[in-house]
């Protein structure tokens, strides 16, 4: 229960700021695009560093979880063939939906319709890629 | 427009959320895989979607977190909170979450969950957590998702909005 509670106030907090950011939004997004304002990029590279340090940190420290287990973080393992074709549709929809994963659920939040369609899409998009993951595995 | 929360404020708080969530919940930031979840509870039959889903709540429950930060600013609540009514005003922020838009905002949104589960991740386990660990995985697909999106922003959106 205290696990669920704080996992809903992250992503509570998460919300909050890309609310108060404006980076929940369609034409934050089209203007990052356009190179018309560095406001996204600041947000983007600011909070990469921000991470960034705080895992060295983690590392340095030997900092424990909360329940005292090591933290150890996971790299992704490249694939060049899915992130380069994967990151480019997704940057297709980034751009027409004017939102990557976390605005969708704040767009849903906040406006209904519109933010349920792309919801569903979304879900449908990863059906859609099961579907294509299982005719790969069959052929 | 009106005037954002600074970058400088925002994104360094959004970058601390990494270690908050490895630190309280020993997870690596990430949600798309939430989609995953989602559609595993649609068929379960496929491969990619039989799998243990329990390891993905939490992404579920994070992403309720963020669908309440957004219903809040709903409009619905706009009597107790005076910046409901900055954001709701300005047009110019949301004139574009028209219904009439449906049918761009759902291709948009398959090309995101396709998108996402075939590069293993989006902007958040990518962009953020994967490109603060210097991965070469995450820095390549962050190029792509820009790429792309440059591509849709200067080819596709015109025609479609």
């Amino acid at each position: 229960m205290k696990k669920i509670v704080i996992t809903i106030f992250l992503g509570f907090s998460l919300g909050i700021l890309l609310i108060k950011s404006q980076a929940f939004s369609w034409y934050r997004i089209q203007e990052m695009f356009h190179f018309k304002s560095f406001h996204m990029y600041g947000l983007l590279f600011s909070a990469i560093l921000t991470a960034a340090v705080s895992l060295v940190l983690i590392k340095k420290f030997n900092i424990k979880s909360m329940n005292g287990n090591e933290i150890r973080v996971k790299p992704k393992k490249i694939d060049w063939r899915s992130n380069i074709i994967g990151g480019l549709v997704f940057g297709l929809g980034w751009s027409i939906s004017g939102a990557c994963t976390a605005p969708v659920y704040i767009l849903s939040g906040m406006f209904g319709v519109v933010g349920f369609i792309l919801l569903f899409g979304a879900i449908l998009g990863t059906l859609l890629y099961a579907f294509y993951h299982q005719k790969k595995l069959n052929s | 427009m009106n005037e954002p929360l600074a970058w400088y404020i925002a994104g360094p708080l959004i970058g601390l959320l990494v270690p908050a969530l490895l630190m309280l919940r020993e997870k690596q930031f990430g949600i798309s895989s939430s989609y995953r979840y989602w559609a595993s509870l649609i068929n379960a039959r496929l491969d990619y979607l039989n799998y243990k889903r329990k390891n993905d709540l939490w992404q579920v429950q994070f992403a309720l977190g963020i669908l309440i930060a957004g219903f809040l600013y709903s409009g619905f609540f706009t009597p107790f909170l005076d910046s409901v009514v900055d954001l709701k005003s300005n047009g110019e922020l949301i004139g574009v979450y028209d219904w009439k838009n449906s049918p761009q905002f759902f291709m948009g949104g398959v090309l995101i969950g396709f998108g996402s589960r075939y590069a293993n991740g989006c902007t958040a386990g990518h962009c953020i957590m994967g490109m603060s660990q210097f991965s070469l995985a995450s820095i390549v697909t962050t190029i792509c998702f820009f790429m792309g999106g440059l591509l849709g922003s200067y080819l596709l959106v015109p025609y479609l909005f």
